[in-house]
């Protein structure tokens, strides 16, 4: 394969009067919602990479700066999260397309937390509509919500400066599948599991327990120096192993293995020294800049990093076991 | 080994060149989002502090472009030889004979049919392609010449390693020159037509190369014809060397024409000494006869003669001077230098030559490794050739301790990844992961629940044709298009779970179309009997919202599926039930549309006798009630199915006032409308003093209504 230097992007006027801070394709790639400075949420109809002409809708609800948007597995629906700076998290519903009265709704209202909540992620599928949120009022929530239209609410503390970021882990164990159950044994059920990073450099892991009905924390994470910016539990990819990236203030990316249950977590930093065209005055295992956000590809072999220094890279694991970048995307 | 493969710019240009700095300085960064659709990402600029207003742009990239035109067919048709391979090797594994099946002749032939096929079908595109781009210009995403590079490294491949069986211990040195000749064509044509046009050729400065060129690919017929020409050449000694030479050419011994290696060895070395006997005579030839005045025709003569004797510095210097390569070097080795030469011994051979002469070396493993798969070529070749080791043991198949993937998954899953780029190739793309262990299922099982399953119009107005008539035919209630295809697809491999969130989510989306019917079918197919439960809350929602019209008309969708539902075993009694409910409740509608007031009375109470309301649904079936009680003209109920709708109307009222009220009378409010609790109960006291003037007209009447009773029960038993 040739390298390619130049990729045909589509610009896609999104027409947002303000920065954009988060865009999220929908289950299938088709829809994409992003969200804006401009205290709205904007959903696209995308086909082939570009946007239909008219096709917008816009959202508004938030009277502050929108930070994330996350779409629902499409089994419940189509339904979008939002959170704001306004210390609100929104769920909005679509009534069913080709009717008159087709369009976005608010369906719910969150406003438990009192200061601005700057993540929100849907829980694996097999687990039921829940949804994790994190708060700069240092505590997390999820929201469970019941066939019949009702919904419940946990809060509690996370980590005391400010919550940054939740992601999900996956709901069957690591392993299950290569190591089949006993015939006769129940397969274990889903596990509500989720991890989150904080201003305090930690990221936690919380479990919830069915005996209590409560979120416990599981484990802590240390490894960073700085605010734990974004955090990503990776897809359960067929290993016995766990893994989360997570991506932090202090310029590094760790990658964090769990090869069992009951064994503990390990960190690797992401080397961006050995890729190639990096500025060799950065040391090794550190990013030019700080870095934003980590993100998995849908089947977990794939983390793209997003760094200050204006770039996106790649980094997949080779043969050998090292994280290596395949890949760099700039403006 | 630094792996950077692709770096990507975006064009346009979100920043001018020179002003990224600035751009990192105002606080901005790029982010990403992958699609699930495919390889790409959509790109935009973000930041956490306010900038104002300015455009705002998202920009989507791709790392692979997909794969267009002859690209389509070519990964298509090759599919098809991965899967008979895959068979092959799944139905040795499931008898639990991989062992012994990998090393029997029947075997080792199929792979290498298939290798051969995988080499035919690399030609065909290469000349294909060569020749449409020859007509239209660079239409084809790949050149011709890429194919061609494709279909030389399999060859190289099935010479090397898939030998016929028996062969593989054989030497090696004739296929591997055929091979050289067939891809690697040199002298060339043009050289021979050019000389052969001349009445003194030796005179050309080209024709001694060529002589020699043509002596070292072994072809006899050309050397022979120009050997010819110098018979009138003016020295009688070369003319008499050169017709010595020419039979000796000739009768180069070649493997194929023997019986056994003992009597071709034995020939070779025969022949060898018929070459010394040549050596001799031309030592024999005198200084001063060395010359013709244009070249020394001695020294080249030599090197022919050197060639011919396997002489290894004459060999490499020949070639160097014809500016060959270390293939060719190493190729002659095996002709001349060691007839003998076996397939094992070639590295050896090999990295003496390419001490000399740097290059990627024909140890196709390393090459595979090194060169193919750094994605210099193509990964389709990766992945074709790692599977076709594995299955002829020619790498390892442990896995990595930490990617947990052996040498053939991790091509084999890279090219499926490339595959992905275009979401419409999604059947080859999960065929080609499912081959891989449980990592390559985990990635198959996501692309298969991302495949869009095309169920609504979205944006109807720029949807193509084909789109819509797919549609339709689902709408119809055919199990068609996508969504068939991904079902079969996951019963092929066994993938019921995924199965079943695909289902889930086609319930879903009918049910936003109102399209409870098939809703219901892919709620059951599902085993969501709880889903089931919600597809027929929504129906029954419907006659709240809409009326018993809408109603109506929705649930004869819903009814088939009810039927079907009763026959099957596994189907969980609470939300059947519920369905039947649905059906039965809209049947009484219809008869009360048809003014069939007589069967829709007796319908109504056989729904409360049959046990088959929902507690919600009494205070709604009670109002109902109320205007048959009403009815003027005769008595539609008899004196026990009054009394059954006192028993229910009396419960009701009890538990409102025992504060169920919710449980009892949730559905009636919310028909209703706005009026709550105290609305509903008085539309219950209605349906009372309906009764009551009803008793009162029973009693007066006499007990006619007792003889109808009878006469129901008896023609439903």
């Amino acid at each position: 394969m040739p390298s390619a230097t130049t990729t045909e992007a589509v610009p896609i006027e999104t027409a947002h009067e303000d920065m954009i801070h988060d865009a999220q394709l929908d289950y299938y790639g088709k829809r994409l919602a992003t969200c804006s400075s401009d205290r709205t949420v904007k959903v696209f109809d995308v086909i082939g990479g570009e946007p239909l002409k008219s096709s917008g809708h816009t959202l508004k609800g938030h009277t502050g700066p929108v930070w994330q948007v996350a779409w629902a597995h499409p089994k419940f629906g189509h339904i979008l999260a939002s959170c704001s700076y306004d210390g609100k998290v929104l769920i909005w519903g679509e009534r069913s397309q080709g009717t008159a009265d087709s369009g976005w709704t608010r369906v719910k209202e969150h406003t438990l937390h009192t200061a601005s909540v700057n993540s929100v992620s849907w829980a694996p599928h097999e687990l039921g509509a829940m949804l994790a949120c994190a708060s700069s009022d240092g505590k997390l929530s999820v929201l469970t919500f019941k066939d019949d239209g009702q919904w419940g609410a946990d809060i509690f503390n996370g980590h005391a400066i400010g919550c940054n970021s939740v992601s999900w882990a996956p709901a069957t164990q690591p392993g299950s599948l290569i190591h089949p159950q006993q015939p006769g044994v129940q397969p274990s059920a889903p596990f509500k599991r989720f991890a989150s990073a904080g201003c305090d450099n930690l990221v936690k892991i919380w479990g919830y327990r069915e005996d209590t009905q409560s979120w416990v924390e599981e484990e802590t994470l240390d490894g960073h120096t700085d605010w734990v910016r974004d955090v990503a539990w990776a897809p359960n990819i067929g290993l016995p192993r766990s893994y989360i990236a997570t991506a932090s203030q202090d310029k590094t990316v760790l990658i964090w293995t769990k090869d069992s249950l009951t064994s503990p977590w390990v960190k690797t930093a992401l080397d961006p020294s050995t890729a190639s065209g990096a500025p060799s005055a950065a040391a090794a295992g550190k990013f030019p800049d700080v870095v934003w956000r980590v993100s998995w590809s849908l089947a977990g072999n794939i983390l793209a990093v997003s760094c200050g220094d204006g770039k996106v890279t790649l980094w997949k694991e080779n043969l050998r076991g090292i994280w290596e970048c395949v890949s760099d995307m700039s403006s | 080994m630094s792996s950077i493969d692709h770096h990507l710019n975006l064009f346009p240009p979100l920043i001018q060149v020179g002003h990224a700095e600035q751009f990192i300085q105002s606080g901005k960064t790029l982010l990403s989002v992958q699609s699930p659709l495919n390889q790409s990402y959509a790109v935009f600029p973000s930041a956490r502090v306010a900038s104002g207003v300015e455009e705002q742009p998202i920009f989507f990239a791709s790392n692979e472009s997909s794969p267009s035109s002859e690209r389509r067919l070519f990964i298509g048709d090759t599919s098809i030889i991965f899967a008979a391979l895959q068979n092959l090797t799944n139905t040795a594994q499931s008898r639990g004979q991989e062992w012994c099946w990998l090393h029997s002749q029947e075997t080792h032939d199929v792979i290498r049919k298939l290798t051969l096929d995988y080499v035919n079908f690399t030609r065909e595109c290469w000349i294909h392609t060569s020749q449409t781009s020859a007509q239209s210009q660079g239409s084809s995403q790949f050149s011709g010449d890429h194919y061609r590079s494709l279909y030389t490294c399999l060859a190289l491949f099935a010479v090397l390693y898939v030998p016929e069986y028996g062969y593989e211990d054989a030497p090696v040195g004739d296929d591997l020159m055929e091979w050289l000749n067939v891809h690697f064509i040199e002298p060339s044509t043009e050289e021979g037509d050019h000389l052969s046009g001349l009445d003194r050729p030796w005179e050309d400065e080209t024709f001694w190369p060529y002589l020699v060129r043509v002596t070292l690919r072994g072809l006899s017929k050309a050397a022979t014809f120009f050997l010819a020409t110098l018979s009138t050449h003016p020295s009688d000694n070369l003319r008499r060397l050169a017709q010595r030479l020419s039979p000796l050419l000739q009768s180069q011994p070649h493997l194929q024409s023997f019986e056994a290696e003992r009597d071709f060895a034995y020939a070779s070395h025969r022949w060898k000494d018929k070459v010394k006997a040549l050596r001799i005579e031309l030592d024999s030839v005198s200084e001063s006869d060395r010359h013709d005045g244009i070249e020394n025709w001695w020294d080249r003569l030599s090197d022919i003669v050197g060639i011919l004797e396997g002489r290894s510095e004459v060999i490499r210097r020949v070639c160097e001077d014809l500016g060959a390569d270390w293939r060719e070097i190493s190729v002659s080795w095996g002709v001349f230098a060691d007839a003998r030469l076996r397939r094992q011994d070639l590295p050896e051979v090999v990295s003496q030559v390419l001490d000399d002469m740097p290059q990627d070396p024909t140890n196709l493993e390393d090459m595979v490794h090194a060169a193919l798969f750094s994605a210099q070529l193509d990964p389709w070749l990766a992945a074709h050739m790692a599977d076709l080791m594995q299955a002829l043991s020619l790498i390892e198949r442990d896995a990595n301790e930490d990617s947990g993937l052996d040498v053939r998954d991790f091509y084999v899953l890279g090219y499926a990844q490339y595959l992905h780029a275009d979401p419409a190739l999604w059947r080859i793309t999960v065929a080609y992961m499912f081959s891989c262990g449980e990592i390559g299922v985990r990635s198959a099982d996501e692309v298969l629940m991302h495949v869009p399953l095309k169920l609504r119009f979205v944006g109807s107005i720029t949807h193509g044709q084909g789109e819509q008539n797919g549609a339709d035919n689902l709408k119809s209630g055919d199990l068609a298009g996508v969504i068939k295809d991904i079902n079969a697809t996951c019963y092929e491999y066994q993938r019921e779970e995924v199965r079943r969130t695909i289902c889930r989510i086609a319930a879903q989306t009918f049910v936003q179309e109102k399209e409870y019917g098939l809703a219901l079918s892919y709620s059951s197919s599902a085993e969501d009997w709880p889903g089931l439960g919600r597809v027929v809350d929504r129906v029954l929602q419907e006659y709240i919202t809409a009326g018993p019209e809408q109603f109506t008309r929705y649930v004869a969708g819903i009814a088939p599926s009810l039927q079907a539902l009763q026959m099957q075993s596994g189907a969980q009694g609470i939300f059947i039930h519920r369905l039947m409910f649905a059906v039965r409740y809209a049947e009484f509608h219809q008869r009360l549309s048809n003014q069939d007031l007589q069967d829709a009375a007796w319908d109504l109470v056989s729904m409360f006798h049959d046990g088959l309301t929902p507690k919600s649904w009494w205070a709604v079936l009670l109002c109902d009630s109320q205007q048959l009680l009403q009815h003027d003209a005769t008595l539609l109920f008899p004196y026990a199915s009054a009394c059954i709708l006192l028993q229910h109307l009396e419960e009701v009222i009890a538990r409102t006032d025992q504060g169920s009220g919710d449980e009892y009378l949730r559905i009636l409010i919310s028909k209703l409308g706005s009026g709550g609790t105290s609305e509903a109960l008085h539309a219950l006291q209605g349906v009372r003093l309906a009764l009551a003037k009803y008793f009162a007209r029973c009693t007066m009447i006499g007990t006619g209504g007792k003889q109808i009773l009878e006469r129901k029960f008896t023609a439903a038993v």
